[in-house]
């Protein structure tokens, strides 16, 4: 790795640390170990969202080119959101892509990405069905995001009636994360997803 | 077969005249496009020689305008190289343009302070800058007030979390007014990029006052060289699209490998974005083709003999538009398994059902068993090809299928793809067939010459029908990806009727081609002078 790459994390995680957004806890760096290569970031849902109160987990990866080549990121958390993949946690944001700037810093990318989930953008999507979801049916979308918050992230709000619907499919001996997966891409019905999954 | 014979038939004066010489150039190509819709007039050209024709449009712009070379090369490239457009929106409106060719950052300049150390900056500006100097910008200093302010804050956040002491001086001007008149203080900032301290002797930056050290700047150009980047690469700064032009990345470039490289990639740029020029798509040729129309009309490169379209560098494609190629091709690559299974070279006969190989370009078939006629493609009657209204080649939509249920639409779609697909495919197949056929009658030929039955200039004639077989085939071939996605209607009617005439005097030729020894020439010939009058007509009609 080169020295600049270096160089730059170390004083970027002082940046991070030292930053307002580290101290009110809505953005995180962590090492994993010694090596610069491999950091997890965290980075808090934004309020008035439906990612609100719940707390993102991504894996960054810096390259031995960075700063002049973007790092590598995606979110470990599962989040269900037009612009990541809710399979993988693949991030489409122009500044991780061809808008890269060597000028640009971890904690840009960071606030970056929690503006992204206060503000989808669902015509250049990373997950089709989602941002399907988003277009269509508007209100479907905040709920199911909502849970997904609450499910994965640490999110407060709950769903009865999503958690009778999951409930139905693990009796019938799905495992749990898929039967999110199906009734929330076949618009909570139960026989579509049932459909989906059997088929 | 005398020597008189060659030279006075009149079909062969038909094709000669396309190349001879004639006096008034204008004249002269409109009379040969009115004769031949496939004439083009094209230049091959070595890479000394684009180098050269390159250099000169540089020149001819560097000098009406005053810029420096470097400069206009951003321009040329940014405008396609259209030279008289770039010189009268430069005399319209020089800051206009350069903002739109990205020399020049799109945001106005708003703070004052950073202007004034810009301004001090800009006197120790390294040589590349100076040269830019040199061009009639209207004030390099004015430009450089317009430093982001997003920029200058990520530098202060950035140096005041590890070296305070280098970066005081750069915090507070940053941040107040009053300390402007400290101008000796102003001797130093840290690099937003590597964050390291930097001298003023030591950095560089474009118009847009994002100054960055010269070591970043290098390990940045040589990181985008490697991936192909030389022509668009641009300021480091975040959301600053400002291009670095050649006489600011090349001294900053200190391999020589890299430098090289940058050249190569660079020239590669300017060869790809001038509507006049074309690489030749052969393997290892460096040929470039020149044009003056962009049209997509065939040219063959002088050295490695390769045939392409001008407009796309594909293979060649009229009556098709390179768009409709395009499609049909990336089809053909989705359906690849389902067209599978009609590449058999095989057919049952309809007759007495022995079974048949196919091993002749001909798709006029007779069985060797019952002698019967038949069309290869339609499996058909031959006699009722040869009537007025050749159908083998038309595909029938069913009137009513708007009606039908999607499964049964999805089959009429799949019917008719593969109708054409398996015209596309077969005539294809035919065509590397009768390039066999070709070299068997080089054979014969060879053979009769030694026995002493006439000379090479005797049967030249049976090559020649060959050669024009396999260039009727090949625009016949072209014409299926056409007609699949030509709109139902009359001009689809003239169309397909004309492709059907095409179709049946191509099979009439190959059939006469392949029994060449019992043909009579005058016959073959007429056949030839039948077939290329259909070609020439539907290309005409049906120009792109
Ligand atoms: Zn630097
Ligand atoms: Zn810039
Ligand atoms: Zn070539
Ligand atoms: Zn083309
Ligand atoms: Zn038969
Ligand atoms: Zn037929």
């Amino acid at each position: 790795m080169s020295n600049i790459a270096a160089q730059r994390i170390q004083r970027e995680f002082n940046e991070v640390i030292k930053s307002d957004e580290a101290q009110k806890f809505s953005i995180k760096l962590e090492m994993d170990g010694s090596d610069f290569r491999h950091i997890n970031g965290e980075i808090a849902g934004p309020p008035d969202t439906p990612y609100e109160s719940g707390n993102f987990k991504l894996e960054i990866k810096i390259p031995d080119t960075y700063p002049f080549n973007p790092p590598k990121v995606k979110f470990l958390t599962k989040i269900w959101h037009p612009n990541v993949s809710s399979v993988t946690g693949a991030i489409c944001l122009d500044i991780l892509k061809d808008q890269w700037a060597a000028a640009m810093t971890l904690r840009v990318v960071l606030l970056s990405l929690q503006a992204l989930l206060a503000a989808a953008e669902p015509d250049d999507p990373q997950d089709a069905v989602v941002a399907n979801q988003y277009k269509e049916n508007r209100a479907l979308f905040t709920s199911t995001a909502r849970y997904w918050t609450t499910v994965h992230a640490g999110g407060k709000q709950l769903n009865p009636d999503f958690d009778k619907k999951i409930h139905t499919l693990l009796d019938l001996g799905v495992e749990k994360h898929q039967a999110l997966v199906a009734l929330s891409a076949c618009d909570w019905n139960l026989d579509r997803a049932l459909e989906q999954i059997f088929s | 077969m005398s020597d008189d014979d060659m030279g006075g038939s009149g079909d062969e004066d038909y094709y000669n005249d396309y190349y001879s010489d004639g006096h008034d150039p204008d004249v002269e190509t409109l009379d040969k496009t009115l004769q031949d819709p496939e004439y083009f007039e094209f230049q091959c050209l070595t890479d000394t020689e684009v180098e050269r024709f390159i250099n000169e449009r540089v020149e001819e712009l560097s000098t009406s305008i005053q810029v420096t070379p470097s400069l206009a090369k951003v321009l040329l490239l940014m405008c396609q190289w259209n030279l008289s457009e770039i010189v009268s929106s430069y005399r319209a409106d020089a800051h206009r343009l350069l903002i739109q060719c990205q020399v020049k950052p799109s945001m106005p300049a708003n703070n004052n302070n950073t202007s004034m150390v810009s301004a001090n900056l800009v006197s120790a500006t390294n040589t590349s800058n100076r040269s830019t100097t040199n061009t009639p910008f209207p004030s390099n200093v004015g430009l450089m007030s317009s430093t982001s302010m997003e920029k200058a804050g990520d530098c202060v956040t950035l140096c005041s979390s590890s070296s305070k002491s280098e970066c005081s001086s750069r915090d507070v001007v940053c941040g107040s007014n009053a300390i402007i008149q400290q101008e000796s203080d102003v001797k130093e900032c840290c690099c937003p990029v590597c964050l390291c301290a930097m001298k003023p002797s030591e950095s560089s930056q474009l118009s847009c006052c994002h100054r960055f050290c010269n070591s970043c700047w290098s390990t940045y150009f040589d990181v985008e060289i490697t991936q192909g980047i030389t022509t668009r690469i641009e300021c480091m700064s975040s959301h600053c699209e400002v291009l670095a032009p050649e006489d600011f990345v090349v001294p900053l470039l200190p391999r020589t490998r890299v430098r090289e490289k940058y050249h190569q990639f660079a020239f590669a740029d300017y060869v790809r974005s001038h509507p006049e020029l074309r690489f030749c798509p052969g393997p290892n040729c460096t040929i470039v083709v020149r044009a003056k129309d962009n049209k997509p009309k065939r040219v063959i490169c002088e050295a490695c003999n390769t045939q392409f379209c001008f407009a796309c560098g594909c293979d060649y494609h009229l009556p098709t538009s390179c768009e409709t190629i395009r499609r049909w091709l990336t089809k053909c690559a989705d359906d690849s398994e389902t067209a599978n299974y009609i590449s058999a070279h095989t057919k049952d006969c309809p007759k007495c059902h022995i079974c048949i190989e196919k091993n002749g370009g001909c798709n006029h078939m007779q069985c060797y068993n019952c002698k019967h006629e038949f069309c290869w493609m339609c499996l058909g009657c031959w006699r009722s090809h040869g009537s007025e209204y050749y159908e083998c080649s038309r595909y029938k939509e069913n009137p009513n299928i708007a009606h039908e249920s999607v499964h049964a639409q999805a089959r009429e779609a799949l019917k008719k793809y593969l109708h054409y697909y398996e015209r596309w495919e077969n005539h294809s197949k035919s065509l590397k067939l009768e390039c066999q056929t070709l070299n068997a009658i080089r054979t014969r030929i060879h053979a009769k010459v030694m026995a002493g039955t006439g000379t090479w200039i005797d049967w030249q004639y049976l090559l020649d029908a060959a050669t024009l077989l396999a260039r009727c085939r090949y625009t016949l071939q072209n014409t299926y990806p056409f007609a699949y996605f030509l709109a139902p209607g009359p001009r689809k009617d003239l169309f397909e009727y004309q492709q059907a005439q095409l179709e049946a005097e191509i099979e009439n030729l190959s059939w006469k081609i392949e029994r060449a020894e019992m043909t009579d020439r005058g016959d073959l010939e007429n056949q030839m002078d039948i077939v290329e009058k259909r070609r020439t007509t539907l290309l005409t009609d049906f120009q792109p």
